[in-house]
């Protein structure tokens, strides 16, 4: 499975695609599974073609959290879930302040892996 | 300090409706993100995981109760109420909005303050010891000639775009506070034998990547001489310094390539070539910026405050924080105060917007309006009365800022890492603090001593791990976070560069693996040897078999 991130451009806040929006809560992003690859690839470009909008689209794996029982999904990449959350060293800031079970299991999540956007990241520097 | 002048102040209200325009362009999609980048780069404006990162310029991280006050200001204004101190003296904020960014500027334009080069292929913020001005055993004040090469390296044309990023590091005393050996060019100020101050001067010093402790490329350049020969530097590192490879772009690269003699011949030549009375400093200019540093006024006072001692006989808690947090001053009846930023649990280098406030007072009532920031993320008030030193202490214990760790165990640099940082591979700040925690037992802490433990989330080594006691750097490894532990680094005046130690740990078998370090070292301890004394006199081995026998 995947979904589409960006960080916004007026404030930087990380936003996911959801049916031609961008919406702030992991939890309401839209989902691809493996099928829809050319759909991904059409979204990325097109969420390119919104630079006043967003900066930095790229999509991110899925994986489902482990012991969840609604096969409830997180980023594969350690730096998703933190991307998604918020930092681990201050527990109320960024989008985990709100609560609930997708920010709970995005807490419980295990194991990392490379994000595609930080990959990006170091191509462009 | 040293005051902006009529012209500085204009300049900045330029600047910052400058980049206003240049936000306004961009959200309005007349400047492509490519365009835009370079531009809020160049105003301290980073994208991190997160938001927008604004790294404001603390010139040789020296600040006045004003500058602190407006610094708490905006992390409350426009932040989530608190700031990050970073190991090269100035503050960053995490929370930023583009849209906000310009209104900050201003702000920050009113009480002298700015985010220029902190950011790119430029000349940055110059950092300095900091207690220049305080302590006994320095030649001359570093502030002075940080603040001559600040004025000089502004928006300096030709150096604007070298081949990377370039940090200058001075120290007037021969402990060095202010890691100069490992920066690109490190100047130490010497009196020469006429009796005349100059610099010992000490270029390709660097971490990340590639770890140098810097090559000393001339042992005395006298001091009137320093902008023609520092402009020389710069032309042999800009002409021949690589563009075609990131990782080889700093001068470091350059030096090591040349080897040091070769890079300080092509220095001098250079340096023969330039014309000395137009590119040196006017002996009236230096006397400005002198005078501006010079305005110190001490009291006399007796060398023993009765007010101290009856405090300090009645009160373990400051006996504690003397023996850790205050050191000497040269003036009579005077003491230099560092702040720890680093309680017990906390993210170091972090302070809250009351705080800074808290310590904008202190400085203000209490320190003749002067407070530093450390490239090890504390503060410093430089000019305490001994007299005060009891309420002082009081008042930094009720806003949580008087833990008695400088230099201990739990005095730890972190970047902020994974959990921050668009660049990090893995995070610092939970490490830090879970080993922080080993060391809350101030006794076990003292006991032990000076131990300096930095952890960077990357090679980058913003946390300075190559020169740390116990160096810890985070990197992924097969898709997991992993710490790679290295020994024996110091960004002192007895500068190395630390060795691996081992495999790499997981993240929680960290803080067990600095503990059973720690306890290798108590048991094999000579004396009141640190830590980096005994790694040096004994080697790895030991340390190998205390963290690798325990893992197994």
């Amino acid at each position: 499975m995947k979904a589409i991130t960006a960080n916004r451009l007026i404030d930087g806040e990380v936003v996911f695609w959801k049916a031609g929006a961008w919406v702030e809560g992991f939890g309401d992003a839209q989902l691809f599974d493996d099928a829809q690859d050319a759909d991904v690839e059409t979204v990325v470009a097109a969420a390119k073609a919104q630079p006043t909008v967003i900066v930095d689209p790229y999509p991110i794996d899925l994986a489902p959290v482990p012991g969840s029982v609604d096969g409830g999904l997180a980023p594969v990449s350690y730096r998703e879930r933190i991307r998604a959350l918020g930092p681990t060293n201050e527990p109320t800031h960024g989008k985990q302040a709100v609560g609930g079970e997708v920010i709970e299991a995005l807490r419980h999540a295990a194991g990392a892996a490379r994000s595609t956007g930080r990959v990006d990241l170091i191509r462009r520097k | 300090m040293y005051l902006y002048d009529p012209i500085d102040r204009e300049f900045l209200i330029d600047r910052s409706n400058e980049f206003r325009h240049q936000v306004a362009r961009r959200l309005a999609g007349e400047l492509t993100d490519d365009q835009f980048k370079p531009l809020r780069l160049m105003n301290g404006l980073y994208l991190q995981l997160h938001a927008y990162m604004l790294r404001i310029a603390i010139p040789y991280g020296s600040l006045n109760a004003r500058q602190a006050r407006r610094l708490a200001w905006i992390a409350r204004t426009y932040d989530k109420g608190y700031g990050h101190f970073t190991t090269r003296q100035n503050i960053q904020f995490n929370w930023i909005k583009l849209k906000d960014a310009p209104d900050i500027l201003d702000a920050l334009a009113e009480v002298d303050l700015h985010a220029i080069q902190t950011s790119g292929n430029c000349i940055r913020n110059v950092t300095a010891d900091p207690y220049a001005g305080a302590t006994a055993e320095e030649i001359d004040d570093p502030r002075v000639w940080s603040e001559v090469l600040r004025q000089w390296s502004t928006l300096h044309p030709e150096f604007s775009f070298l081949p990377r990023k370039f940090k200058i590091a001075i120290t007037g005393a021969l402990t060095d506070r202010a890691a100069v050996k490992v920066h690109d060019i490190g100047l130490i100020l010497r009196k020469g034998r006429d009796g005349q101050i100059g610099f010992e001067v000490i270029v390709g010093g660097g971490q990340g990547r590639t770890p140098y402790v810097g090559p000393t490329i001339r042992s005395y350049l006298p001091a009137e001489h320093l902008l023609s020969y520092v402009e020389a530097i710069l032309r042999v590192y800009n002409r021949h310094g690589r563009r075609d490879n990131i990782y080889k772009a700093r001068i470091k690269i350059l030096v090591a390539a040349l080897g040091a003699e070769e890079f300080a011949r092509q220095v001098e030549e250079e340096w023969g070539k330039i014309d000395a009375a137009r590119a040196n400093l006017p002996a009236s200019e230096l006397a400005r910026v002198r005078a501006a540093f010079a305005q110190t006024n001490f009291e006399a006072l007796p060398a023993v405050s009765e007010t101290f001692e009856a405090a300090r006989a009645a009160s373990p808690a400051l006996q504690r924080f003397v023996r850790n947090n205050v050191k000497p001053h040269k003036q009579s009846g005077y003491a230099i105060v560092e702040v720890s930023l680093k309680a017990i649990g906390q993210t170091p280098g972090d302070a809250t917007a009351e705080q800074l406030e808290v310590v904008a007072d202190l400085a203000e009532r209490y320190s003749l309006d002067d407070l530093r920031v450390t490239h090890a993320q504390n503060l410093v008030l430089p000019h305490v009365k001994l007299d005060d030193l009891p309420t002082v202490h009081a008042a930094l214990e009720a806003a949580g800022l008087a833990t008695a760790n400088i230099d201990l165990a739990s005095d730890i640099i972190a970047c902020p890492g994974l959990d921050y940082c668009a660049l990090a591979n893995a995070r610092a700040i939970p490490i830090a603090q879970d080993i922080a925690k080993k060391f809350a037992d101030p006794d076990r802490a003292e006991k032990v001593g000076e131990l300096k433990i930095k952890i960077s989330g990357c090679i980058n080594a913003c946390g300075h791990h190559h020169v740390a006691h116990i160096g810890i750097l985070g990197v992924d490894k097969k898709g997991e976070e992993f710490y790679q532990l290295s020994l024996g680094g110091s960004g002192a005046e007895d500068a190395s560069i630390g060795r691996i130690l081992g495999p790499g740990l997981s993240a929680d078998k960290v803080a067990p693996a600095i503990d059973a370090l720690v306890d290798a070292y108590l048991n094999i301890r000579a004396d009141d040897e640190r830590f980096l004394d005994t790694y040096r006199r004994v080697g790895l081995e030991p340390f190998k078999e205390a963290v690798y026998a325990q893992a197994d």
